[in-house]
């Protein structure tokens, strides 16, 4: 890297300078100033009072708090790999040679691109007790005798709503690990199909190493989209029954609405700071430092 | 390339500061929502406004979900922005945006245009209209809990009048529904709100008021655990899970669209639902055109017949930079003419009390006489800025004791001690 003129550096930063100003105006302020606000009462209908960990101090003794967090990451813990493993089946599949693969490569993705509140309605209608497809297709099969109330238990509720996630976002795992898949060269697999290894010893010893720093990113894009589910939770169970499926962004939300903005603020600066966290785990165990190597 | 990225950067930039247009003061902007006939119709109004007044009026249209509603006005009131001027809010988060400082006090203005606060329901004005005792809103339509009944069925099984206690309500379902299920499997008797909103404890507070029980604040604390409430939720409970005359998805599924369309199908025979559903269930596609009969909700033995106070309110920003405009277009709403077009067009319940004596009303909508009474008995919900913290305990709570995970003693006890955290939290000034 001798060469590296003072022009090329300078061109590098004119590169980057774009990321770096969208980051900081979208990303980094909103974040400073959630956590500026979570260190005041800030509450609409009182005077406003700075109480350093106040906010956090009522938020570890609440149990609405708890609740929220151990859904969050019972979400994020079964929906995640679950995505991951659809993913990359589907993935596998779309990059043999099959007829249709195009078509069938923009199929995939139509889940992904619809946006998420228009998905979950339509899963409301599937899951819906009186006139939902799930219903319906129970009690034609004979699996059922009565119409069964999906959304109704906990159990129920939790599954519906994992069910609905990865039907959302396992085409997006899809996609990334495709492209991870189309990285690796051809040579290799010729080379092993010559010292005659199966196409289990392929996976293994091949696929799944190279593949492993488009996994992780995949794990990591997934695990922090999860971590902050919404949209989808509003839409089809609104956090019930009993508030057991409600996720933590929801939780802050329904603080921002009844005016206390202090504590949906901790809220959303506790689930930053889960979600920063993971995130370094994964790149440090991803070992991005060095590059990604084929 | 790079011609046409500087190209469409400047074509963005232009887009988003045409949105940032001067403001005239001469126009007041008005915040409604609700569904899309309702939106018509303040449309419609606006453009009558401005022919009678010369006031330029502009209509910010906002989803029909009640929380987007009130998402919407916070973001702006809480950044003291000029506009919305006058908007609609929902009884429960008046208390709220009154403490916060956000709404206008009304009293001057309306001895200035000669508005007699007398005309609108007395209740309704003291115990929602009205913070710490300033008149901060007017009611524009308001709501209270109905009984509607199938009049067929309930002639078929050989009773002539709606019941008028929950164990009347409880034995005519049954009979009703051992009948209907033959034809029916979808059938059950008695729909109600029980989803985990704010609409589930709107039934609670029917169901304990009519057992004398609701939420009591004293001194300071605030009272869920009481025999009276728990017997009323006990009764919830049951009709769901023991006697079964309520569907299995009361607590997942059933709102007020829920319960209107599973009665207006002909799959209940009773349901609890605000005066809307009426101009609904007689509309003329409707199956239970002609069969539909109101009554007041049934109550316990000893208590009395118990309905919600509910509805929307119109007030004034704090902000706004028109005040006086503003407060012409709420004398324009709240006047005897547009009140009895509200009744006339959208059903409507208006806030006005003269408007239900009113020959033309009484001929299209004969039902009015008798809830002009509901409202003047109607239960209001807690006036405290931070109500809905209140009911969102009590929602996961109630909603938990339906959905049988939790024993009604333990819901109402665990919901009690958390709300006692709240007031805690917010009481202090």
């Amino acid at each position: 890297m001798k060469d590296t003129t003072l022009n090329e550096i300078k061109e590098s930063f004119s590169f980057i300078l774009p990321l770096v100003l969208f980051t900081a105006v979208f990303i980094i302020v909103p974040v400073i100033w959630a956590m500026f606000s979570s260190v005041f009462r800030d509450i609409t209908f009182l005077d406003k009072k700075f109480i350093f960990l106040g906010n956090y101090k009522y938020l570890l003794a609440d149990p609405g708090f708890w609740q929220a967090l151990r859904f969050t990451f019972c979400f994020t813990l079964v929906s995640v790999p679950l995505e991951i493993a659809f993913g990359l089946v589907f993935a596998l599949v779309l990059n043999e040679k099959i007829p249709f693969r195009g078509l069938l490569r923009a199929c995939v993705l139509i889940p992904w691109a619809i946006p998420a509140a228009i998905s979950a309605r339509a899963w409301e209608l599937i899951y819906n007790y009186n006139y939902g497809l799930a219903n319906f297709l129970c009690m034609k099969l004979g699996v059922c005798d009565a119409p069964i109330n999906w959304l109704g238990t906990n159990l129920g509720a939790f599954m519906s709503l994992i069910a609905a996630d990865t039907w959302k976002t396992a085409p997006f795992a899809a996609i990334i690990i495709l492209a991870g898949l189309q990285a690796i060269p051809e040579d290799l697999y010729l080379q092993a199909q010559v010292d005659r290894a199966g196409f289990f010893q392929r996976f293994y010893k091949i696929t799944l190493p190279l593949l492993k720093p488009v996994l992780v990113v995949t794990l990591l894009f997934r695990t922090i989209d999860s971590l902050r589910v919404f949209d989808l939770i509003y839409v089809l169970t609104h956090g019930g029954p009993g508030g057991n499926t409600t996720s933590l962004s929801l939780y802050g939300y329904k603080y921002f609405l009844m005016g206390d903005f202090g504590y949906g603020s901790a809220v959303s600066v506790v689930l930053f700071i889960i979600a920063f966290v993971l995130a370094v785990v994964y790149v440090k165990v991803g070992n991005f430092s060095r590059g990604i190597r084929i | 390339m790079i011609k046409n990225i500087i190209f469409l950067f400047v074509c963005l930039i232009a887009i988003i500061s045409a949105g940032c247009g001067r403001k005239d003061k001469n126009i007041i902007t008005f915040s409604v929502g609700g569904a899309p006939n309702e939106i018509a119709v303040w449309e419609k109004l606006a453009v009558k406004f401005e022919a009678q007044s010369g006031i330029k009026v502009n209509v910010l249209r906002q989803p029909t979900d009640t929380d987007q509603r009130r998402q919407g006005l916070i973001t702006p009131l809480k950044s003291r922005e000029e506009d919305p001027d006058v908007f609609l809010m929902d009884v429960a988060w008046l208390a709220q945006f009154a403490a916060s400082g956000w709404l206008e006090p009304l009293e001057g203005y309306s001895r200035e245009l000669g508005i007699d606060p007398g005309v609108f329901f007395d209740r309704v004005i003291n115990l929602a209209d009205k913070y710490e005792n300033e008149l901060v809103a007017f009611p524009v339509y308001i709501d209270g809990g109905l009984l509607y009944y199938n009049k067929d069925i309930l002639f078929k099984r050989g009773y002539k009048n709606p019941p008028k206690t929950w164990d009347e309500l409880l034995k005519y379902s049954l009979k009703i529904q051992e009948y209907e299920r033959r034809r029916n499997p979808n059938f059950y008797s008695f729909v109600w709100q029980g989803a985990q909103y704010e609409g589930l404890i709107c039934n609670f507070l029917e169901f304990a008021g009519s057992n004398g029980g609701g939420i009591v604040i004293k001194n300071n604390k605030i009272l869920l655990n009481t025999p009276e409430n728990r017997k009323a939720l006990q009764f919830m409970r049951d009709i769901i899970k023991k006697h079964k005359i309520s569907p299995p998805n009361t607590f997942t599924e059933m709102k007020e669209e829920e319960a209107r369309a599973s009665f207006q199908q002909g799959n209940a025979a009773f349901e609890r639902n605000w005066p809307y559903a009426w101009a609904l269930h007689q509309s003329f596609d409707s199956p239970v055109k002609g069969i539909t009969g109101i009554a007041p909700l049934p109550c316990f033995p000893g208590g009395r017949s118990a309905s919600t106070l509910g509805g929307w309110h119109i007030g004034i920003s704090k902000y706004s930079d028109s005040k006086l405009n503003a407060f012409k277009l709420i004398d324009f709403i709240t006047s005897f003419e547009t009140q009895k077009q509200f009744a006339l067009e959208l059903g409507w319940n208006p806030g006005r009390k003269d408007v239900y004596a009113d020959k033309d009303v009484l001929k299209k909508l004969p039902h009015f006489s008798g809830l002009r009474q509901v409202f003047e008995n109607a239960l209001p919900r807690p006036n405290l800025p931070y109500y809905t913290q209140i009911s969102e305990i009590m929602q996961r709570y109630i909603n938990a004791a339906l959905s049988g995970e939790l024993a009604p003693e333990t819901a109402l006890g665990k919901a009690q001690q958390e709300t006692r955290k709240i007031f805690d939290r917010y009481q202090v000034k």
